[in-house]
């Protein structure tokens, strides 16, 4: 890894050697305790933002039904989500999935006959420049992990290698140690994961309807909850859902 | 194929022996299909015979039986859409091993159609189960804020509340993802438009 700055042509500073260990650490230091799988990965999509100077970042998974899912974005905004969710169909995160190495885009203008849907619908959210790395366990790719610059900017090979080693912590997030040698334990953590997803999804609804609050509001609602209750993001949201708790907005 | 709400019990059972597993596990309160109704996650042991499957020496008497019964795999699929759970799809084999990806996507398919089947069998809503429609499990996420949205102006739950989503598309000629994206957009309102 390289120490200190990295300076790229358009002056945005690369990570330096500090901030990244504090983010490992970080992450590990979640990874000891019981987790919960949506909260760390959110925390994850928002240490990449953090580090490596992106606008946005985002976790797909593949939903072993033959599509992808948004499992985690450093943004709750409804609008840049579905950006990252396009990506089910088409865009360099799906082919990133589908050829199981990182895809990059250094200008998405150069790359609209590729992707003729995801790039005016990436650029209306105001993204220039995109790196995609694959989520991998042994030879299966089980997710993509998705950086979104503001900027049209060179991908660093620097960069590159930070974006997958956090996409590998990822994976082992989504694995969970749990007491069993199954061999599929892959497939009951990933199943696990999505269904989190969509259990947050209905209580954000419910908090945003209730509260008159946007998405984002909502989730963080549900986070600080969670955060001031010692629970799980996924228990909380399912606590609202069947009007146990109605959490206060600030 | 159990439901834990509404009428529980077995739902189907392809055969007689699945039937009476079905049964003994809803008794005892132990077992694979229990424990993916409280987990929420899919309990897929390949060998029943595993020492070291912990999950399994807890099941003790569920084991013994499967096994006398020529069983050696079990697969259960929680069926439920976010917070909502409705029950729980078993399948079990009589050889060892685990599931190729392409049955895994095969059962995961068919436990989606069977959580939409059985919402439509366990609520008193007015949305009448339209074998057509999408059945398989919704990832799109401004669907199920949508679901929650709708929850809070109709003053019912989000298995009504989905339903209730889905009919209008149905009556609307309109894709679940267009309504409910009208829903977040706030554009459309139930409380105003069904009542």
């Amino acid at each position: 890894m390289k120490e200190g700055h990295e300076t790229t042509s358009s002056g945005a500073t690369v990570q330096d050697a500090g901030a990244l260990a504090e983010t490992f650490v970080m992450l590990a230091d979640t990874l000891v305790d019981d987790y919960d799988v949506v909260d760390f990965l959110h925390a994850l999509a928002n240490a990449c933002v953090g580090l490596l100077r992106a606008s946005a970042a985002g976790i797909l998974l593949v939903d072993q039904r033959g599509g992808l899912a948004v499992v985690a974005s450093s943004t709750e905004e409804s609008r840049l989500l579905e950006v990252f969710q396009l990506q089910a169909n088409e865009g360099p995160c799906l082919d990133c999935i589908t050829g199981g190495a990182a895809v990059s885009s250094r200008d998405l203008g150069r790359d609209v006959k590729r992707w003729p849907r995801f790039v005016p619908a990436a650029d209306a959210a105001g993204f220039r420049s995109v790196v995609a790395v694959p989520l991998r366990l042994r030879t299966e790719v089980i997710g993509g992990l998705n950086l979104f610059y503001a900027e049209a900017q060179p991908v660093l090979a620097s960069e590159q290698r930070v974006a997958q080693a956090l996409a590998d912590v990822a994976t082992i997030g989504i694995l969970q140690q749990r007491a069993t040698h199954r061999s599929a334990v892959l497939a009951e953590q990933l199943q696990q994961a999505l269904n989190s997803r969509v259990a947050i999804e209905q209580a954000k609804g419910i908090l945003a309807e209730r509260n008159g609050v946007g998405m984002d509001a909502a989730f963080g609602t549900l986070r600080r909850h969670a955060r001031d209750h010692n629970t799980k993001l996924t228990e909380v949201a399912i606590a609202v859902v069947r009007g146990d708790i109605d959490p206060p907005t600030p | 194929m159990v439901t834990m709400a509404g009428n529980r019990g077995v739902v189907c059972a392809t055969d007689d022996r699945a039937s009476r597993i079905e049964d003994m596990q809803l008794t005892a309160g132990v077992g694979p299909c229990i424990d993916a109704v409280h987990s929420g996650s899919p309990i897929l042991v390949a060998d029943l015979d595993d020492a070291r499957d912990i999950d399994v020496s807890r099941w003790a008497s569920f084991g013994e039986t499967v096994r006398d019964a020529g069983v050696r795999a079990v697969f259960a699929f929680p069926l439920r859409i976010g917070a909502i759970t409705v029950g729980a799809m078993d399948l079990y084999r009589d050889t060892v091993g685990d599931l190729s990806s392409g049955q895994m996507s095969a059962a995961l398919l068919a436990a989606d159609a069977a959580a939409i089947a059985l919402l439509h069998l366990d609520t008193d809503g007015d949305g009448a189960f339209e074998p057509s429609a999408d059945t398989r499990a919704d990832y799109r996420l401004h669907v199920h804020q949508a679901t929650g949205m709708v929850s809070v102006q109709l003053k019912v739950p989000v298995e009504e509340a989905l339903l209730r989503l889905r009919a209008r598309a149905f009556a609307s000629g309109q894709s679940v993802s267009e309504v409910a994206a009208d829903v977040v957009a706030r554009r459309l309102r139930f409380d105003e438009e069904d009542s």
